[in-house]
């Protein structure tokens, strides 16, 4: 492996700047390793390799002639197949998307062009961010770089394997029900989930509009502050996007493990409730004796909504997808039936020829639940308990200042197997109460398997999420500069 | 014989009038090019999000106020989900509960009796695009879809069922439709589809308690339809309830040429909304300083003005009511009265003169009076040379035609045309004498007793002078002549 390819995105950005890399350099080397490796992997669904290498081109020369380079001049990131980019194809991982073209850019996109930085190719996806594995995109299945008879975890599957394969130092995800963050965590990469609100939705293929946010994945946490101030800040154009003034996430990042010092870290008692993989618990006991060790105090914390989590999440996420997804009918653009007779059927057609069984089964539930009869039993009950596990969540802060826990209670499986509902609920709890969450790489299983932990703080207090993680990133004694072999 | 007593209830909606729509930044112009104004947001491309039109709020909260509504300072959207290939994200943003306004009133007369109707709700929510089967009156074997309505912001009315007759029907929603005029909320012009009625009917006989089989009636496109319509489905409704027949709950189609109802649908097969928060949108909070800010904008209305006008410039009922019946015609009314001098004297003729002469006009030539070729100064001025007598009444009517055709003044066209009454008596006696001197017979008639042979000689006198001679005077003199 290219040893430029081992630099973290703070550090290139620093050698591009300098002139001590070139950017035309990393995007070479990042194409051979894609060129490499992806065909075991699978992580790219589209590679623009022609476009960076000009653009790289292009950034050499601003910085060569001194001009006002972006914030990310001559970077590359992978961007999941869900982000309008315009002009480029935006498949979500759909055959109903198959020829799409996107005709604007996502809020994000705009301000990473503005960056200077270079999209390098979008990553796979379930399909529409439906699943945990990656497994439900229509196009190809991608491999968990550090064994690839695992699945890499899902939805943001691709960028998580990108990432983690070292074919490009960071990545966009989407996350809305741990979608980040679980394929992180199987990765061995740093996943960051921001609070709902802190980063504009504007372009984002919508999930379940009350959950959805951008995350990031990338191998350091100081690289995901970094590619957070390059995309965060108010936007008009998403209503839930708090107007809040510009944050240079990085500049708060020093690697303090100071700051681990009287920290009150809550642990959910419920954690213990749960069948979790052993070799997990092992490295959690760990990670909570380093924390110990570093001078934080470490409290029990009692949510006792956290056992509805998996069906709360289920009722009100497929009540979302129901309508969010009843846009794609093969009317005005993407995937039309040539069978249909008429508009019913066309409707009917058209969706069923071209949406997979996970993206008809959530439509399903959720126009279940949201019919007449069902509605206040299961839609309406949902949210109550939402409000309730908000509160309960609420209440914990006033004794903590972050919940602690493994990221996933599983570890990865194997393809074609499935993993238990329970796997994320700590993730899908920020999602339900639009908290920020973390995951950290911590430790290897025996077979060679990354665990994470993860981090979730109270509502925009992302910036010492940042620096709690960054400095337990430190005391983890995790390898970064460790690779899968490929 | 049964009696009946009829139930009836209203759901209007009416376009707001906006610049651009209630979720976009697109122009909501009627009669654009198809599809020119749409974007990304109101076609539904994949990761748009609405944005909600502040002004389309403001729009719904005065028309509240002014109907006398609570106005909910928590407000939420909800998402109404049906498919349909005009409605592009296949659900509609909407409002459940609760609405922007609740609980409103509006009174009319109807027959010289007062009576308010309770207005149950308004609320916001966004219109929907357009189907089109046929181009000019080739019609297409497949539909085209044009947008450019779709996302364009609606308010929804909706009455309590107390409606209880086709005329009470129609006052309400001349009134609703004057006053909504005067806010200029919406322009509910039900021809252009900016206001849209659909009315719920039942008839039970009198002495029952419980409400009869409701049936709704769509594509009504007209006020006279509304009225047209319920009373057809009245007599239907008698019709098959006398002869023993059931009546079921379904939708029925108004067929204006027809003038009949035909059914669409039955009720029994509902669908389904599948309801729920628009998570899209953050739910909206009002404040009183705001609220009240909109109700210091609420003009003078249309009841208002009418009874000061009876009041302060003593026209009659039905002068007044026309006058007020839009906020452009007062405005152009009041605009003329203030260029005259003594307003006592002048107002009813000028009233006459915009409700008959001005109001033809607008009839024949399709024009609005925001359009009016006459100004409201050279109207005055028209109105205040009969009062002096300048021009007699008849005379006028040609020259107000002039006005009308060229916009110019009165006293020009006067001028030109040489109209002035003639109000000179030796000229007058002049052509009076010529006129005796040729109606003979007329004469003889006269002077034997039979005084009506007088109106030839008048007739002859007003051939000769163009109609410019003094009638008063033209009477006077040939009296006093043929006396002699």
């Amino acid at each position: 492996m290219d040893e430029i390819l081992k630099f973290k995105a703070n550090d290139l950005r620093a050698k591009i700047c300098s002139g001590e890399v070139k950017s035309l350099d990393i995007i070479k080397s990042c194409v051979t390793r894609i060129k490499r490796t992806d065909l075991k992997i699978g992580a790219f669904l589209k590679l623009n390799e022609a476009k960076s290498l000009e653009q790289a081109t292009y950034s050499d020369k601003k910085i060569k002639n001194d001009e006002r380079s972006g914030f990310l001049e001559g970077i590359p990131i992978a961007i999941k197949d869900n982000i309008m980019i315009k002009g480029e194809s935006m498949t979500s991982a759909s055959k109903y998307l198959e020829n799409y073209v996107s005709p604007y850019d996502a809020t994000v996109i705009e301000k990473l062009k503005k960056s200077g930085a270079i999209f390098l190719g979008r990553t796979n996806m379930d399909e529409f961010a439906m699943g945990g594995s990656t497994e439900t995109s229509a196009y190809q299945k991608t491999a968990n770089p550090w064994n690839i008879k695992y699945i890499p975890g899902g939805s943001s599957g691709g960028s998580a394997a990108a990432v983690s394969a070292g074919m490009v130092p960071f990545a966009l995800g989407s996350d809305t029900g741990g979608s980040v963050r679980q394929p992180a965590s199987f990765c061995g990469i740093v996943g960051y989930k921001p609070s709902y609100g802190l980063i504009s939705r504007y372009g984002v293929c919508a999930l379940a509009s009350s959950f959805d946010q951008i995350g990031i994945l990338s191998r350091s946490v100081k690289d995901s502050a970094l590619l957070a101030s390059a995309i965060v800040g108010k936007d008009y154009r998403d209503p839930v996007c708090e107007p809040k003034d510009w944050i240079d996430f990085v500049s708060y990042i020093d690697n303090d493990i100071e700051k681990l010092k009287a920290i009150k870290i809550g642990v959910p008692k419920q954690l213990f409730n749960y069948k979790i993989d052993a070799e997990i618990l092992e490295n959690f006991d760990k990670a909570v004796n380093k924390l110990k060790f570093s001078g934080a105090e470490i409290i029990e914390i009692d949510i006792q909504a956290y056992k509805y989590v998996p069906a709360l999440y289920k009722v009100i996420m497929c009540a979302e997808v129901s309508a969010n997804i009843a846009t794609f009918d093969g009317i005005r653009y993407g995937y039309r039936s040539r069978n249909a007779r008429n508009l019913d059927d066309e409707y009917t057609k058209s969706r069923t020829e071209s949406l997979g069984y996970e993206v008809k089964k959530r439509i399903l539930f959720g126009t279940y639940v949201l019919s007449a009869k069902n509605y206040y039993r299961c839609y309406h009950q949902a949210q109550k308990v939402r409000t309730l596990l908000i509160n309960q969540i609420t209440d914990a802060y006033k004794r903590c200042d972050f919940i602690f826990s493994p990221t996933t209670l599983q570890m990865p499986v194997e393809f074609g197997e499935v993993l238990q509902e329970e796997c994320d609920i700590f993730l899908i709890a920020a999602n339900l109460a639009g908290l920020p969450g973390i995951t950290v790489p911590f430790g290897f299983t025996n077979s060679g398997m990354p665990v994470g932990m993860h981090f979730m703080g109270s509502r925009f207090s992302d910036v010492r999420l940042f620096q709690i993680a960054s400095a337990f990133e430190k005391i983890s004694g995790f390898d970064v500069n460790k690779y899968p072999e490929l | 014989m049964i009696n009946y007593e009829f139930i009836i209830g209203l759901e209007v909606h009416m376009q707001i009038n906006t610049k651009s729509k209630v979720f976009c930044e697109c122009s909501t112009q009627f009669g654009s090019e198809p599809n020119s104004n749409t974007c990304v947001i109101c076609t539904s491309q994949p990761g748009t999000i609405p944005i909600l039109n502040k002004k389309a709020v403001e729009a719904v909260i005065k028309t509240g106020l002014a109907l006398n509504f609570n106005i909910n300072k928590e407000s939420t959207f909800a998402r109404k989900q049906y498919f349909y290939p005009d409605s592009p994200k296949n659900y509609q943003i909407t409002q459940a509960n609760p609405p922007l306004c609740s609980k409103g009133k509006l009174s009319i007369v109807v027959e010289g009796k007062e009576k308010v109707i309770n207005i149950t709700r308004i609320h916001l929510e966004e219109d929907a695009g357009k189907l089109v089967h046929e181009i000019g009156s080739r019609k297409l074997d497949y539909s085209l879809i044009d947008l450019n309505r779709a996302g364009v912001g609606l308010m929804e009315l909706v009455t309590e069922p107390e409606i209880s007759s086709p005329e009470e029907a129609f006052e309400f929603l001349s009134e609703l439709k004057s006053i909504v005029e005067y806010l200029g909320t919406s322009e509910c012009n039900m021809e252009e589809g900016k206001m849209r009625c659909d009315v719920n009917v039942s008839i039970r006989p009198i002495e029952q308690k419980e409400y009869g089989i409701r049936v709704e009636i769509k594509n009504i496109n007209s006020l006279s339809g509304v009225r047209d319509a319920i009373a057809y489905e009245i007599e239907r409704q008698k019709e098959v309830l006398d002869s023993g027949g059931k009546l079921i709950q379904e939708t029925r189609l108004w067929k204006a040429e027809e003038k009949m109802t035909k059914s669409m649908r039955s009720k029994e097969g509902a669908l389904d909304y599948r309801y729920f928060p628009e998570p899209d949108l953050v739910p909206f909070e009002l404040s009183d300083s705001f609220i009240e800010g909109l109700r210091k904008e609420i003009p003078e209305l249309p009841k208002a003005r009418r009874t000061r006008f009876i009041k302060d410039y003593g026209l009659t009922e039905y002068a007044a009511s026309y006058l007020t019946s839009t906020k452009a015609i007062a405005d152009y009314y009041e605009k003329a009265l203030d260029y005259l001098e003594d307003k006592k004297v002048s107002s009813q003729l000028l009233a006459n003169w915009i409700s008959t002469e001005l109001n033809a006009k607008f009839n024949t030539s399709k024009l609005s009076i925001l359009e009016s070729p006459v100004s409201c100064q050279n109207l005055a001025k028209l109105v205040s040379l009969i009062l002096n007598g300048t021009i007699s009444g008849k005379i006028a009517k040609t020259v107000f035609d002039e006005m009308f055709k060229n916009s110019s003044s009165p006293e020009k066209i006067i001028k030109e045309k040489e109209l002035a009454q003639i109000s000179d008596e030796v000229i007058i006696v002049k052509i009076c004498e010529e006129a005796i001197f040729e109606s003979s017979k007329a004469v003889a008639e006269f002077k034997s007793g039979k005084e009506k042979a007088i109106g030839a000689i008048i007739g002859l006198v007003m051939k000769k002078s163009k109609g410019q001679a003094n009638p008063q005077l033209v009477n006077k003199i040939l009296i006093e002549k043929l006396k002699k």
